[in-house]
């Protein structure tokens, strides 16, 4: 499968978003700013700094997921099969074991099951709705990083670049770190709304994933009051102390949906920024949705 | 309830080519070590979940404790019938030795029980492929990822258990450090009525 292939560029407002999300993360702070969207309903992509290398967070769960259900669809692992949860990883770096602190994650749940088996489904939607830490290494230890990867290129999914799992401190000292680009997380939301790669059945189940996310406070806070009502937003976000990120899919009624994604650097020591986000969201919607009224 | 003697004793230097290639069975390996340690030949057959679920191997354990494995098992044990090695007995009695003295529940990890040497895990000769293995993820509420609580309970099998082996606590392989394993070693069992040992080849004795 060929590299997922850039839309068309929109004209006129470009310049006008690029012009205001600049100033958006000036005013807040930001140190760095990427964005990208594709609109399934025009077939036209924009990006500001797309191909712009940023540490990944939480986002590159994303990746996870659609490496997942592509090693399903090539018949390589059952989405039923049992995995067992243990809190034991090899660093990247040293081949040394470490641990998640429970503490430090965002899902208890699945801590709760340490030494029994979770299906390889329910594990995907912990890391994916409550963004758990401990269901993720689980996932990737089991793909292999460079086993997702394959999965990714397959895919034409350019623009990620999965290391490690995470919370591997001792890798991210040593400047082992996941990575993503706007383009990249652009091109796995495409490819699972597309459904490349996968069934439109296994398409469906990623998205009702997404769907049921609990981190809201980014694209789905930037849409105006009304649409939100109507809208549903497949999102994922990545929140550390340097990085703020949100990507997903808008699902309008009466319209094709889009796909955002906004990437944010912060100088460290910060809080979670996802206001910022929410306002890079509204200047989306309203050049790329309102402007159409 | 079920009691193990209503399972099928079945010889696996006779079950189909499949099966013979993950489990094989009186298959001479090699240990951690570089010794050679044959893997056991006679298996009793579990049919379903149910009956794993339902056969008691030992007071306070059931077949399905030490049979429970996960997306690294060869394909063709993760469903049923499964197959394990007819020394799980052993290691479910002592087990219940250790859950008296104890006192409260003993939780045997997923892949913690017998898994074939087909399974990812299995490296080289491991006593999980004998069935006479077991890790222990919980005692009780106690978690086993601390030296201090892997060696109390380590100590307190020794204890009532002296022929059991315990890995000691360590991050490196040969080592453990979230959970305690315990072992009897390359331990093989053939039930009474089980048909001649004699392999391919050979003549009556």
């Amino acid at each position: 499968m060929g590299p997922i292939r850039r839309a068309s560029e929109l004209q006129p407002p470009n310049g006008v978003l690029r012009t205001e999300v600049e100033r958006l993360v000036r005013e807040d702070g930001a140190s760095d700013v990427a964005v990208a969207f594709y609109d399934f309903a025009t077939e036209t992509e924009w990006s500001l700094r797309g191909d712009r290398w940023f540490h990944a967070a939480s986002t590159v769960k994303l990746a996870i997921l659609l490496a997942l259900w592509e090693a399903a669809a090539r018949g390589h692992l059952s989405l039923d099969a049992p995995l067992h949860v243990r809190n034991r990883f090899i660093s990247r770096r040293d081949g040394e074991p470490y641990r998640l602190d429970p503490a430090r994650d965002a899902d208890s749940e699945v801590y709760g099951q340490l030494g029994r088996a979770m299906r390889l489904r329910e594990l995907a939607h912990h890391m994916i709705v409550t963004s758990s830490n401990l269901a993720t290494n689980l996932l990737l230890d089991l793909l292999t990083p460079a086993g997702a990867r394959d999965s990714l290129q397959r895919l034409g999914v350019e623009g990620i670049d999965l290391q490690r799992g995470v919370e591997d401190l001792r890798a991210h000292e040593t400047g082992i770190d996941n990575r993503a680009t706007a383009h990249g997380l652009l091109a796995v939301l495409r490819a699972i709304y597309e459904a490349r790669g996968v069934s439109q059945e296994g398409a469906r189940e990623m998205l009702d994933i997404l769907l049921q996310q609990r981190f809201d406070r980014g694209i789905p806070s930037g849409l105006p009051e009304a649409v939100r009502e109507t809208a549903q937003v497949a999102n994922k976000t990545g929140d550390i102390s340097t990085h703020t990120h949100d990507a997903g899919l808008v699902l309008l009624p009466e319209r094709a949906p889009y796909a955002v994604v906004v990437l944010t650097a912060w100088p460290a020591g910060g809080e979670s920024r996802q206001s910022t986000v929410a306002r890079v969201s509204a200047a989306v919607y309203a050049r790329l949705i309102a402007g159409e009224a | 309830m079920r009691e193990v003697a209503g399972l099928r004793v079945v010889d696996g230097a006779r079950l189909p080519e499949a099966l013979r290639r993950v489990l094989k069975p009186d298959a001479l390996i090699v240990d951690e070590a570089g010794r050679g340690r044959r893997l056991p030949r006679f298996f009793y057959e579990v049919d379903s979940r149910l009956t794993a679920d339902e056969t008691q191997l030992a007071p306070w354990f059931r077949l399905s404790e030490l049979l429970e494995t996960d997306v690294r098992e060869a394909p063709q044990l993760q469903g049923f019938p499964r197959y394990v090695p007819c020394a799980v007995t052993l290691v479910a009695a002592a087990l219940s030795v250790f859950r008296e003295r104890v006192g409260t529940r003993v939780q045997v990890a997923v892949n913690g029980g017998y898994r074939s040497p087909a399974h990812e895990l299995s490296h080289a000769a491991s006593t999980h492929n004998w069935g006479t293995a077991a890790n222990i993820y919980r005692v009780g509420d106690d978690l086993l990822d601390a030296q201090e609580r892997i060696d109390k309970y380590a100590t307190l099998a020794r204890q009532v258990l002296p022929q059991v082996w315990a890995r000691p606590w360590g991050h490196t392989a040969g080592f453990a450090d979230d959970h305690l394993h315990l072992d009897l070693g390359y331990v093989t069992v053939v039930p009474r009525d089980a048909v001649g040992e004699e392999r391919p080849g050979e003549g009556a004795p």
